[in-house]
């Protein structure tokens, strides 16, 4: 102030004086009238919430249209709708949120891999404290996954939205020229596939169409679209932990490791980095991937250009249910909010029939619903859609990831090993499993221990 | 007192007002962060929750992770590779750009254009030059009859690659540097060799070379400080891999704080490493630095 001061009453630096002075005015004005506006809604007098989406286009248009519809009806709160700020990742953001304070009241991107971090830093309002909390999960989830979604208190901090279910997309013409006439359900047939499509087309001693790519850098979600996806399917449904036990060394995780190094080994899939979509310029043959694939495929393809998916290839001797990993995105309510109860009611209405039915037509993302693909509601959406009517039968068999705090790290773990293992054959996948398991338990008795 | 006073409401008064900005922010940017660095090596903290007194567990901790020594083995097979490559390119260029010829200020800027680009740019730029299936240096290989290189895809090639990446972007500024030193080298040393029938090599290795030693010391202490600080290039090129072979102790740290929340373990990386460059840095100055 004391600068200020001698500022103002020194001579000969008028402009300065004024640009200060009404930088300050303007500064303390606006951060008043911010203030007013997201505690109370400055125009309607009504109570204002908080609302943060994914930030990709299409469920920004989705919580656009769903929040309009809302402050359109009669509720007493009115909701303002942002996206999620940029970062890395969305989990890091939310995690800064918390800890300056600054969350929302509500958000629409919640992964299930980080619940139990926000949990234990008390971010995050108990759902199950709603009475009708769980009479809107038992019709809309199935119990197996409802569970999976339970917090380490055995309480609930999520609300269960949308699932990605990943599957196999392939390129029909690229089968058809390969004489493949049945889809590879085998691990066995997944790989004769892989022969047949990896190709030289131009004759020029190089291969130039490959069966698929993944991305090859070791970081950690990367495996969720290579190594978890099949290990799931190839497990009939497990996740890496059984309560606190970790279970990840197994058959299925060996045989998932074997696949992929007999990939690499013979070139189905390129060790490289590309860039652009190689799927859709032609160049591969399949991509793993899941449902938001279909709105990217339509928007881009070329003319001519077939597509559909098929589910996860399993080892030869798999018996069972078909399961695969989803990719699932839940609802939280932040304990910030001032409005747990007028939120909870804008959390109900994000995962009502016809906000669902919009999340399908906008973003061809799955609504988490038992029901989905036989409730007549949806009926002339899926009868028109057959490619989605296949994401909505696997997503009742799809596994999200253990609600573990060192999940990240683990995950980081098995990239390692995926990387030594399948891609630079370095290790046998025995051996590189059990490091993967190894180097988690270190990580879990490190970060646990008191 | 009252002159302390007096003197304090006079010059002394104005002169700690104008320092002010300065020590804001060195209270704020440096001192804070560096303090609160060393009380977080005692502590574990994921940010979000409260901390906890660890006491020297994270240097235990520290003295058994493999992939901490690995990424500080790997930073310093960076600085083997890039270090001289470094001083060599830009040696030769100043050299060359001090020379009479057409256009020198017009290769002296462009020299220098990749320092002042953002490094992310020019890492997304030499992935692609990179890439093995469809990378321009890759092609160009192909079109000599020659094999694919891996360059960032496989262990043995990536950190030299990335070695040479991060010498094309900065050589620029050592090349200023270079140019610095060989302008203010007296001119009747090279006049006094060609008297005494010195040829170019000659006056190169005797005069230059020695005549450069300030300047030699100064490029290989920042370019030393610069390559333990490598980050940007395996963070966006190749995320550490393959099979952790460009993983720096910088990214190591980064990871630790940021991807996996050990803000108490990353902060004695931190400690640890820092105190490894100020050892680097004073035996380099020992072994370079001369009267």
């Amino acid at each position: 102030m004391l600068f200020l001061n001698q500022l103002f009453r020194s001579r000969g630096n008028g402009y300065i004086r004024h640009f200060i002075l009404v930088m300050i005015i303007a500064g303390f004005t606006s951060s008043c009238s911010n203030d007013k506006e997201a505690s109370t809604g400055s125009k309607t007098g009504k109570t204002i919430i908080t609302y943060w989406c994914s930030s990709n286009a299409h469920e920004i248009a989705l919580a656009r249209e769903l929040v309009e519809a809302w402050n359109k009806g009669d509720h007493p709160v009115q909701v303002k709708m942002q996206p999620i700020p940029a970062s890395q990742s969305s989990e890091e953001v939310l995690l800064a949120a918390i800890a300056g304070g600054t969350t929302p009241d509500i958000c629409s991107n919640m992964w299930p891999g980080a619940m139990d971090e926000f949990v234990n830093a008390g971010g995050l309002v108990r759902l199950d404290q709603f009475p009708d909390f769980y009479d809107y999960n038992i019709e809309r989830v199935p119990e197996v996954l409802m569970e999976t979604f339970a917090a380490s208190d055995g309480h609930y901090y999520q609300l269960p939205w949308k699932t990605n279910p990943t599957m196999i997309m392939y390129n029909k013409r690229m089968f058809r020229d390969a004489g493949i006439e049945e889809l590879p359900r085998t691990y066995s047939e997944f790989l004769e596939a892989g022969a047949k499509l990896t190709q030289d087309r131009d004759g020029d001693g190089h291969i130039d169409q490959w069966l698929g790519y993944r991305n090859i850098k070791p970081i950690w979600w990367q495996r969720f679209f290579d190594y978890y996806t099949f290990y799931v399917a190839a497990s009939g449904g497990l996740t890496l932990f059984d309560g606190d036990e970790l279970v990840f060394e197994n058959e299925a995780s060996i045989a998932v490791f074997e696949l992929f190094r007999q990939i690499y080994k013979n070139g189905y899939f390129p060790i490289t980095e590309f860039t652009g979509d190689q799927f859709i310029q032609g160049n591969l043959a399949i991509s793993i991937t899941g449902p938001y694939a279909i709105s990217h495929v339509e928007k881009f393809k070329p003319e001519g250009f077939e597509y559909d998916f098929f589910p996860v290839p399993v080892p030869d001797d798999h018996e069972g249910l078909l399961y695969t990993y989803g990719d699932h995105k839940n609802i939280a309510i932040f304990s910030t909010t001032e409005h747990p109860e007028e939120t909870w009611e804008f959390a109900k209405y994000l995962i009502s029939k016809q906000a669902d039915l919009r999340l399908l037509e906008l973003c061809s993302q799955i609504p988490i619903r038992k029901d989905l693909s036989i409730d007549p509601y949806f009926s002339e959406y899926f009868n028109q859609r057959t490619m989605m009517t296949k994401f909505a039968e696997q997503a009742i068999l799809t596994r999200g990831v253990d609600g573990a705090a060192e999940l990240k790290e683990i995950f980081d773990a098995i990239s390692q090993e995926f990387e030594a293992c399948a891609i630079f054959d370095a290790r046998t996948p025995t051996e590189s499993i059990h490091r993967a398991v190894e180097r988690s338990k270190v990580i879990i008795e490190w970060n646990r221990a008191k | 007192m009252k002159s302390i006073m007096s003197r304090m409401k006079g010059e002394g008064f104005t002169g700690g007002l104008m320092s002010l900005p300065y020590i804001v922010y060195f209270s704020f940017f440096i001192a804070f962060p560096i303090g609160f660095s060393f009380i977080l090596i005692f502590h574990k903290w994921n940010i979000i929750t409260p901390m906890e007194w660890v006491g020297l567990r994270n240097f235990i901790r520290l003295f058994s992770d493999a992939q901490f020594f690995k990424a500080i083995l790997n930073t310093l097979t960076f600085l083997v590779i890039h270090i001289p490559l470094q001083i060599i390119v830009a040696l030769l260029l100043a050299v060359g750009l001090n020379q009479k010829i057409r256009f020198r200020g017009f290769f002296r800027s462009l020299y220098f254009m990749p320092v002042i680009v953002s490094g992310v740019v020019i890492t997304i730029m030499w992935r692609q030059l990179y890439g093995y299936e469809t990378g321009l240096l890759n092609m160009m290989l192909l079109q000599f009859g020659l094999d694919k290189i891996p360059w960032i895809n496989h262990p043995t090639y990536a950190m030299p690659s990335i070695a040479i990446m991060a010498t094309w972007k900065n050589v620029g500024l050592y090349v200023v540097l270079f140019l610095v030193g060989l302008q203010n080298i007296p001119g009747f040393l090279y006049e006094a060799a060609n008297i005494d029938g010195a040829g170019p090599v000659q006056k190169f290795w005797y005069i230059t070379l020695p005549a450069l030693n300030n300047t030699m010391v100064l490029v290989m202490i920042l370019s030393t400080i610069g390559g333990f600080s490598l980050f940007i290039e395996p963070f966006v090129m190749t995320g550490g891999g393959p099979m952790n072979s460009t993983l720096s102790a910088m990214l190591y740290i980064y990871n630790q704080a940021f991807y996996f929340g050990h803000m108490g373990y990353s902060a004695t990386l931190g400690f640890f490493f820092a105190c490894i460059v100020l050892l680097v840095i004073l035996i380099q100055k020992k072994v370079v630095e001369r009267d």
